[in-house]
């Protein structure tokens, strides 16, 4: 060989033996670690231990679900009980939180969280895979006792066990009154009138059950087939322009700068309440419910103080403040009263107290049928339609 | 006619930068908004009022994401513009070997998506059971801006004229003087360049500080949460702040640097200085 | 006093390299092998060289993946477009405003990424002005949008890494000699010609710089298109961000990361390779 390709020669096996040694390197570091992923959680469910709250406490809960301030619920509970709160609103999505919160709650680990909201459905994964904990109904007197009846059990969690409910509310249709006064069904959204002014929710379970019920389809007996024929409808919807988008939270900022005449959204949307011309309606071919729920995770650093806390938004006057702020369906007894008396309109207001026509009929955020491969069928379809 | 030649690019100059500056434009006029619940969605149709600009500092949860993230950036900033000027010294003036693997480690980091740094980096720091916060924050993000950092100062680098550094070290400089008195100097505006892009990165990054920030809340971080619900208007003053705080930092730079002329004219003339753009 | 400054790169290297080896390459490596993995999320990932999860993740994200590679290149030619002429304009012409200038440039990216482009969604709404002279100009048609379509994601990612083109083009141009030009120049070269045959190749390490920095992120963004765009606008990281956090589907995620890495290291290769390595690489030919 010349000198010049021996070199290069040398050089090359260098290199290779560079990165070879650096990989064995990162093997050996990588091997020290990590097993399985993903899968139920191994373990027993533990219990969350009671007593008196002290210290501090993090609370992860979705945005401008609570009154706020320095009259609000957080600094009255951090008064009456010594304890510190970190309420942070980092709950924008079930999915998205629960993606997040994954890795570590597969380790038993919660982030340092004591307490936060889901909804129902995702409580019931979670619980499901070994996320949460569970409490006895002796440390939660004040919910038991105030709790309205129609909640002291539910699909998700018979026994309530794991979890208790904070507010809920229906999903429907928000409708600028001004443009799009005649839309009053989930079927008007697709009119070819308002192609492109219309968005709908990314969450699967809002969205899909609402959609299915303009089809006429029955949304408790529906099959898998059902589910993939309605995704593909709103695929044909949404590839044509039909449908702007798919939102989470954000059909908001649609809907007040006149992007869209009408979007599917939740009904206490605190921040679309008593604009001028825009209006909740209740979809004349369908409706879904859905409530949140409080749950304690594994790994939770205060126990006693989350228990407290749950109590503590089950006493009536301090749901009134909640309600009188958020506007949502509350779950505990003895709210209506007191609203009644504060702000007789609010204490009215359907949305807050719903009235059974309102809610008769109505699905609640319903799981795809069949075997976790259809479930995971659907929910890859579904996944795939809404990112475009 | 001539005069828009010479000109030219100059009034393009301008208009550009008066496009980036667009959004910061409509941030700052929307702080003075009314809206509803205080909580900005951005849409026109309130009156005029000064309110959130009296309570600026109202919401407290606003204002430690803020002082996190600034914190988080300061750090990061210093220490990744250090560690990335010295590999990029290393990887221009040296032959090495090893040298391509750098290169390619170097290249890595910004071919990947911020989702994938994201993730991976929040599996390993689980699986070693490292606690997530603000050491985690601070560790992922000098990770990404070493990548930057080097490559803005290697294309200072590149080309630099050697002769200096030959000239004063044929005068008996030791290889650390020649470097802190000359090469250090030459290549402070690609420097400086580089660490305020690890500083923008920082104070900018979403995705990776999503993964790996356990109960840490940075400005970013926050802004997301509220931003589905309603962006409180304290948020656009603060940024409004923001900006004029660093525009005003930099006018003080600026009318010191000229005061110091002025006081060097008046001083006896330095030796002159050699014609290097 | 050889020996010693032998080793002079490695320790300049060291820290540096130690950083990205445990913080970079070793959580690669734990995704790596995640994409080997097979099954569900509620049943668990097992590791059995599932090496079909690498074209599988293909399968359905061909369309995003060139329309990412189209935004990102758009995008790329456009910041080009503006960027230079103004960090030429900054580096040369502005004289005692130069410093001011370049922060007046950087400092908006002081704000937050979501609340810039939430502005610009804000400026490119349907109702607003900014539209209405754009159907008066005939740009876009009577009824046509800007927010929810290719182009408002395009303005986004220009606009967002902006900074990205900027700043090493301007470093690059900062550190010009100019005697070369005006060399060139004294041997009659027409301005023109002085551009095209001094500067610009001389500050060709910087556009190449600005060039990788810009496309390269732009390709993995999501946030623009999620922000600004509508349904048929998703890119390859909006499929990402929702095979990790929505589908949960982990291995497939993996694969398809690394497949994304993999393309765009071949694409900034190929570049370099045009480009010229010295241009890249700073093979320095004094030594």
């Amino acid at each position: 060989m010349s000198n010049q390709s021996k070199q290069s020669f040398t050089r090359k096996w260098r290199w290779l033996a560079g990165a070879a040694a650096g990989l064995a390197a990162a093997l050996v570091l990588a091997a020290c670690g990590g097993d399985d992923v993903g899968g139920e959680r191994e373990g027993d469910v533990e219990v969350a231990e009671g007593g008196r709250p002290t210290g501090e406490i993090t609370i992860s809960q979705w945005p401008g679900y609570i009154d706020p301030g320095s009259n609000g619920t957080v600094a009255e509970f951090e008064q009456r009980f010594g304890v510190n709160v970190n309420y942070i609103e980092d709950v924008n999505d079930n999915v998205q939180f629960f993606g997040k919160l994954q890795p570590q709650l597969d380790q038993g680990q919660s982030g340092g969280r004591s307490l936060f909201v889901v909804t129902d459905w995702m409580a019931k994964q979670m619980y499901d895979l070994g996320y949460l904990q569970e409490f006895s109904h002796e440390d939660l007197q004040t919910v038991f006792d105030n709790i309205l009846p129609q909640f002291e059990e539910s699909d998700s969690d018979p026994e309530r066990k794991f979890s208790i409910p904070w507010q809920g509310g229906l999903t429907g249709i928000w409708v600028n009154t001004n443009q799009a006064p005649e839309i009053r069904a989930v079927e008007d959204l697709f009119d070819p009138k308002y192609k492109g002014k219309v968005t709908m929710l990314a969450e699967m379970r809002d969205t899909m059950p609402l959609v299915m019920q303009s089809q006429g389809i029955d949304v408790e007996n529906a099959t898998t087939d059902d589910w993939l024929n309605t995704i593909d409808l709103l695929r044909e919807a949404a590839d044509s322009g039909q449908i702007r988008r798919f939102t989470g939270n954000e059909y908001t900022e649609d809907l007040t700068s006149g992007n869209v005449v009408a979007a599917i959204g939740w009904s206490g949307d605190a921040s679309l309440i008593g604009r001028e011309g825009i209006e909740w309606r209740r979809p004349t071919d369908g409706c879904d419910t859905f409530f949140d729920q409080m749950v304690i995770p594994v790994g939770a650093p205060n126990t006693a103080a989350a228990l407290a806390f749950m109590n503590f938004a089950y006493r009536p006057e301090v749901q009134a403040d909640i309600a009188t702020y958020v506007n949502y369906v509350t779950p505990v007894e003895g709210v209506q009263e007191i609203l009644l008396q504060r702000d007789p309109e609010l204490g009215r207001n359907e949305l807050i107290f719903p009235p059974p026509e309102l809610t008769e009929g109505c699905t609640a955020d319903p799981n795809p049928p069949g075997s976790a491969e259809d479930q995971q069928e659907v929910t890859e379809e579904y996944q795939d339609l809404i990112t475009g | 006619m001539a005069w828009l030649r010479r000109n030219g690019l100059r009034i393009y100059a301008g208009f550009a930068v008066l496009y980036m500056l667009v959004p910061i434009i409509v941030i700052a006029v929307f702080s003075f908004g009314e809206t509803p619940r205080d909580r900005l969605n951005f849409s026109l149709g309130g009156g005029f009022t000064l309110e959130y600009w009296e309570n600026a500092f109202a919401i407290e949860e606003l204002n430690d994401a803020l002082r996190t993230s600034l914190e988080l950036a300061a750090l990061s900033t210093v220490a990744s513009t250090a560690i990335g000027t010295l590999m990029a010294l290393a990887l221009v003036r040296y032959q090495f070997v090893g040298r391509r693997a750098s290169n390619l480690l170097i290249v890595l980091p910004m071919a990947t998506p911020e989702i994938v740094i994201g993730a991976s980096l929040l599996s390993m720091f689980i699986i070693y059971t490292i606690a997530l916060g603000f050491t985690t924050l601070l560790i992922a993000h000098i990770m990404f801006s070493i990548s930057f950092v080097v490559v803005v100062v290697r294309s200072r680098l590149i080309g630099f004229d050697r002769s200096l550094e030959e000239a004063a070290r044929d005068l008996g400089a030791t290889p650390f003087q020649t470097f802190r008195y000359v090469t250090l100097p030459l290549i402070l505006p690609g420097v400086i360049a580089a660490a305020l892009l690890a500083f923008a990165l920082s104070i900018d990054d979403f995705v990776i500080s999503n993964f790996n920030s356990g109960t840490t809340v940075t400005f970013p971080l926050y802004v997301f949460g509220v931003a589905l619900r309603g962006i409180p208007v304290q948020v656009n003053v603060l940024a409004t702040m923001l900006f004029v705080v660093t525009v005003a930092a930099i006018l003080l730079v600026i009318w010191q640097q000229r005061r110091a002329e002025r006081m060097a004219a008046v001083a006896p003339e330095p030796e002159p200085q050699p014609q290097v753009a | 006093m050889t020996i010693g400054r032998r080793f002079i790169p490695y320790w300049l290297l060291l820290p540096g390299a130690v950083w990205l080896i445990l913080f970079f390459v070793v959580p690669m490596y734990f995704m790596g092998e995640l994409a080997l993995r097979s099954g569900t999320f509620e049943t668990g990932f097992t590791f059995d060289w599932q090496f079909s999860n690498f074209p599988d993740s293909l399968e359905g994200n061909e369309e995003q993946i060139i329309r990412s590679f189209w935004y990102a290149g758009v995008a790329t030619i456009l910041a080009l477009l503006i960027a230079y002429p103004l960090a030429y304009a900054i580096a040369l012409q502005s004289g005692r405003w130069k410093l001011l200038l370049l922060f007046a440039v950087i400092a908006p990216f002081f704000t937050t990424y979501l609340i810039r482009t939430i502005a610009w969604k804000t400026i490119l709404a349907d109702s607003s002005p900014v539209v209405d002279i754009l159907q008066a100009l005939a740009l876009i048609p009577d009824d046509g949008r800007v927010l929810a379509t290719s182009g408002a994601v395009i303005a986004g990612l220009t606009y967002n890494f902006l900074p990205f083109m900027i700043l090493p083009i301007y470093a690059s141009i900062e550190r010009l000699d100019l005697r070369l030009v005006e060399a060139a120049k004294d041997l009659y070269a027409s301005s023109r010609q002085a551009f095209l045959r001094v500067t610009l190749p001389m500050t060709a390490p910087g556009i190449v710089a600005g060039v990788l920095l810009t496309f390269i992120p732009a390709y993995g963004d999501y946030v623009n298109a999620a922000i600004l765009g509508g349904t048929n606008q998703a890119m390859i990281g909006n499929r990402i961000q929702s095979l990790y956090l929505f589908q949960r589907d982990y291995p497939e995620a993996a694969a398809l990361s690394f497949l994304m890495m993999a393309l765009i290291l071949v694409v900034v290769l190929v570049y370099i390779r045009a480009a010229g390595t010295e241009a890249f690489m700073g093979e320095d030919e004094e030594r």
